[in-house]
């Protein structure tokens, strides 16, 4: 355990952004759902192995809060990186993301951050489009497109960020 | 701020004028220069002066913006506000880059300590308000810890101060030298400590974790975040305050402890009952790790390296627990002793519930046999018995009865409904209760019926016959008949007399009783009757036996009304009263004013009582005492004006008076009547008002003495003067003055007192 190294990663975004669920099938969870309605956070971990060490990504799954004011942020002292998800049928997901990012980057500086559209496997119903998205991209954010059901992105976000934070 | 001032002055110091510049190798040049430009100038003579303008201008060209840079330089370094201005601005940033030179703690030290020191002096209460909020929550926390120490050990020693076990601790205690609660903490205390968490704070990180040998636990790394989560979610939701997170939990058998450093976090999991010093063990092992390894865990980032040693302190405060005392390490010898100990009692107590059981039937038996109870409902219910039915109150009680028996009675549920049996057994004991029978009676059963024997006062009889009536159809008879009344003889006697009192005149009786020994009479009573109490020792009756009450009342009875006539009436010596059939007839002579009043009593007498006859009395008045009297009346005694003595002539009608006189004395008395002769005096009307009546009065004194001269008792003679005021005629004529100065006589009888 003493060789690994761990990190403290938030998990943000909108209400009903499906943020939990995408991670539920991939990582080490032991606290309930009660955890997010109660406490407001849940916490779960990630481990990834890197070629020349393994990180445990301590994920702090935070209760989805569309008003973003109510966000507790004493739950992101300390963060390593962040990971925000929006719903990809849902463009407001998307502003609430954003300004997710700017009101956690306004308290604690820059972070790592990875952006995940979630729910592509809804693609008659997906309404951001690659425009958007290219935009986002071009400030320098880490944009992917993930899925719940299929489990795409998932994992490559969470390597993006082990390898960006600790690195 | 480390210039030495010879620097700072060096730097200050004012040019030192224009001595600084050689004019004259300045000019010097400028002339070489202008004759290699023009060599023609090489034969003029060197006309350059050192004091030209020129040269001058020529300076000012060249350097005139340093010269103004520095002019204005040393402004600002003369005059010390700028300068403090100037260097204010930079302070802040000289100090951030020079912190990471080591000096500059050692340089600043002294000067802080200093103006601490002077800072204290000046106003102490800056330095207290800086260190209220960090001093005072550690002061109160460690205040409330050595509380909750001291009852905990308080509350064990004294539950344990009076038990074998405490007595044996207490041997302990004085053998080994410790203070006995310590002893019984020692004992009671049992708990473990089985995890122990060491979490970056800032992060909520696992730094280390080091579990006991037996204890199990999720992730330790997901859990240590997480309760950074939930003190973080506490800290936010109820305390607010920054440096109070939750530092105790309790969940069932389990604790969390947790012990907040600068950076790290201690957290233990404690199953069981832990004593309060674990907090000072706690304290103590977190700020060894912090002095250890204090940059470690200041750069913590994840990473454990160079933290590793840190998991055997922790391993430290894992092994810490007391443990319960081993009860018996052969489990499967405790098993089968349970085992044969489960059987034995099994044995034991179906041979308890067997024998239970005989008691139980012999005790219905006995209950059955009872007089005055009715079982209806008897058996066995939630391991208890029950018995249910009727029962007389007078019958025994079915609980007494479980003892003789043997059966607890906290075993038995009894309900009996209330009845009143009807078997000779149960109405004897009810009679028995009822009528409480004197010594002197016996109550017995013969067949069906119930007989009395002996002798009984009139009253038990009375309420004996009171309750024989009351007893209900189909209980069996009650036979009194034989008891004998030991109140017989005086009832007799007292029938008797009262008997005799009926026969008085003068008394009616209303009521009369006789019981519990006591007599009562009541009725109307005359007061001149006999006196009921009297007769009572006639009878042989003891009066202290008799309560009486009698209203007076007016008995018509012509003996009594004789009697009151005699009393009220009072008569003269020569009057007899006596019955005559239905009359009263009085009898004598007396005084008609006696007549008189006897006539009016005999008037008032009520309808219905005997006729008062006074017909055969005599009156005095209308006898010789009356021609006696007329006579003396008749005459009087005359005066000549203003003379008190007689006039004379008149010695014969003195003479002839006082014989009369001593004729009516006598009469008087023989007769019992008292007779008062008045001699009036009286004057003509000529003359003083209060001279005649003087004179009256004397002319009335001088016949009384010289009647008294004659032998006249002058006790019988009353004198009075009436002045001119009673004229036996008009004064028309000195004849009818005569006629009016004179003495007259008035006689009057009385009863004799």
């Amino acid at each position: 355990m003493t060789a690994v190294l761990q990190k403290k990663i938030c998990m943000l975004g909108g209400f009903s952004v499906g943020k939990t669920s995408l991670v539920q099938r991939y990582v080490h969870s032991v606290f309930s759902e009660t955890y997010l309605t109660t406490v407001g956070v849940k916490i779960d971990k990630k481990t990834v192995t890197l070629p020349d060490r393994t990180v445990n990504l301590i994920l702090w799954d935070l209760a989805g809060e569309d008003d973003i004011n109510s966000l507790r942020m004493t739950n992101l002292r300390g963060a390593a990186g962040c990971v925000l998800v929006a719903d990809g049928t849902r463009p407001s997901t998307l502003d609430v993301a954003l300004s997710l990012r700017q009101r956690v980057e306004a308290e604690y500086g820059p972070l790592p951050f990875v952006l995940l559209l979630n729910k592509s496997d809804l693609k008659e119903q997906w309404a951001i489009s690659d425009a958007d998205v290219a935009g986002v991209r071009e400030n320098g954010w880490w944009v992917q497109t993930s899925s719940a059901r299929t489990g795409e992105g998932v994992e490559d976000a969470f390597m993006d960020l082990a390898v960006r934070t600790a690195g | 701020m480390t210039a030495s001032p010879d620097i700072l002055e060096e730097l200050l110091r004012p040019p030192s004028g224009d001595s600084a510049i050689d004019r004259k190798a300045l000019a010097g040049l400028l002339i070489e220069i202008a004759q290699s430009l023009k060599p023609e100038l090489r034969g003029q003579q060197n006309g350059v002066h050192p004091g030209d303008l020129q040269l001058e201008q020529l300076r000012t060209l060249l350097v005139g913006r340093e010269i103004e840079t520095l002019s204005r330089l040393t402004g600002v370094v003369d005059d010390p506000e700028r300068l403090a201005a100037a260097i204010g601005r930079v302070l802040p940033t000289a100090i951030a880059q020079a912190t990471s030179d080591a000096r500059m703690g050692h340089v600043l030290a002294p000067v802080m300590e200093k103006a601490a020191e002077s800072s204290i002096r000046n106003d102490p209460s800056t330095l207290v308000n800086i260190l209220y909020p960090t001093i005072v929550p550690a002061i109160r926390k460690s205040i409330g810890e050595t509380i909750d120490e001291t009852f905990q050990r308080l509350n064990q020693a004294l539950k344990y101060s009076l038990t074998w076990r405490g007595l044996k601790w207490r041997w302990e205690a004085w053998r080994t030298g410790q203070p006995f609660a310590e002893v019984v903490l020692k004992h009671t205390l049992i708990y473990q400590v089985e995890h122990a968490f060491l979490v970056h704070r800032h992060t909520g990180l696992l730094i280390a974790h080091v579990a006991a040998e037996n204890a199990v636990s999720q992730d330790p790394q997901l859990v240590s975040s997480m309760l950074v989560a939930i003190q973080d979610f506490v800290r936010d939701s109820f305390s607010g305050a920054d440096h109070q997170g939750v530092d105790s939990v309790q969940l069932g058998e389990l604790r969390l402890w947790s012990e907040p450093g600068p950076f790290a976090l201690l957290v233990a999991v404690i199953r069981g009952d832990p004593p309060e010093g674990l907090h000072d063990t706690m304290r103590n092992t977190l700020s060894r790790i912090h002095a250890e390894r204090h940059h470690a865990l200041e750069s913590f980032d994840g990473s454990s390296e160079g933290l590793g040693d840190v998991e055997a302190r922790l391993r430290e405060l894992v092994a810490l627990g007391e443990h319960a005392p081993p009860r018996a390490k052969l489990g499967r010898v405790i098993l089968l002793g349970f085992l044969l100990l489960l059987s034995i009692s099994a044995v034991a107590w179906a041979a308890w519930w067997w024998h239970n059981q005989q008691l139980w039937e012999a005790y219905l038996e006995r209950l059955r046999a009872q007089p005055g109870i009715v079982i209806g409902e008897a058996g066995k219910r939630g391991g208890k018995f029950f018995l249910s039915g009727l029962r007389d109150p007078l019958a025994v009680d079915p609980l007494k009865l479980l003892g003789d028996a043997g059966i607890d009675p906290a075993r038995v549920e009894t309900h009996f409904e209330p009845y009143q049996a009807l078997d000779p057994q149960s109405v004897l004991r009810r009679l028995k209760v009822t009528l409480a029978p004197p010594p002197s009676v016996t109550l017995a059963i013969e067949g069906d019926r119930i007989v009395a024997k002996g002798s009984a006062p009139r009253a038990w009889l009375d309420r004996a016959n009171a309750v024989a009536q009351m007893l209900p159809a189909g209980a069996p008879a009650f036979d009194f008949a034989g008891v004998i009344n030991k109140d017989e003889a005086d009832e007799q006697q007292w029938r008797a007399y009262v008997e005799r009192l009926r026969a008085e005149p003068g008394i009616v009786i209303t009521r009369s009783e006789a019981g519990d020994g006591k007599f009562f009479l009541s009725g109307l009573r005359d007061p001149l009757a006999v006196d009921p109490l009297k007769l009572l020792g006639d009878a042989g009756i003891d009066p202290a036996r008799v309560e009486t009450h009698f209203e007076p009342y007016q008995a018509l009875d012509p003996q009594f009304v004789l009697k009151r006539l005699q009393a009220s009436l009072n008569p003269p010596p020569g009057v007899t009263f006596a019955i005559e059939g239905d009359r009263i007839v009085a009898k004598g002579s007396a005084s008609s004013p006696w007549i008189a009043r006897a006539r009016r009593a005999g008037s008032l007498l009520p309808a219905g009582a005997p006729v008062f006859d006074l017909s055969a009395v005599r009156n005095l008045n209308e006898g010789v005492l009356g021609k006696l009297s007329d006579a003396i009346e008749a005459r009087s005694i005359h005066f000549d004006s203003g003379a008190s003595l007689p006039a004379a002539g008149q010695e014969k009608t003195l003479d002839e008076l006082a014989v009369d006189l001593n004729e009516l004395a006598a009469l008087s008395s023989k007769l019992h009547v008292v007779t008062r002769v008045t001699l009036t005096g009286h004057s003509d009307s000529q003359g003083q008002g209060t001279s005649n009546l003087y004179l009256s009065v004397a002319r009335a004194e001088a016949v009384r003495a010289l009647l008294k001269k004659r032998g006249v008792d002058p006790d019988l003679l009353q004198v009075r003067g009436a002045g001119p005021l009673e004229p036996l005629e008009a004064e028309t004529s000195p004849a009818a003055r005569l006629a009016n100065r004179r003495v007259s006589f008035s006689i009057g009888f009385e009863e004799a007192p």
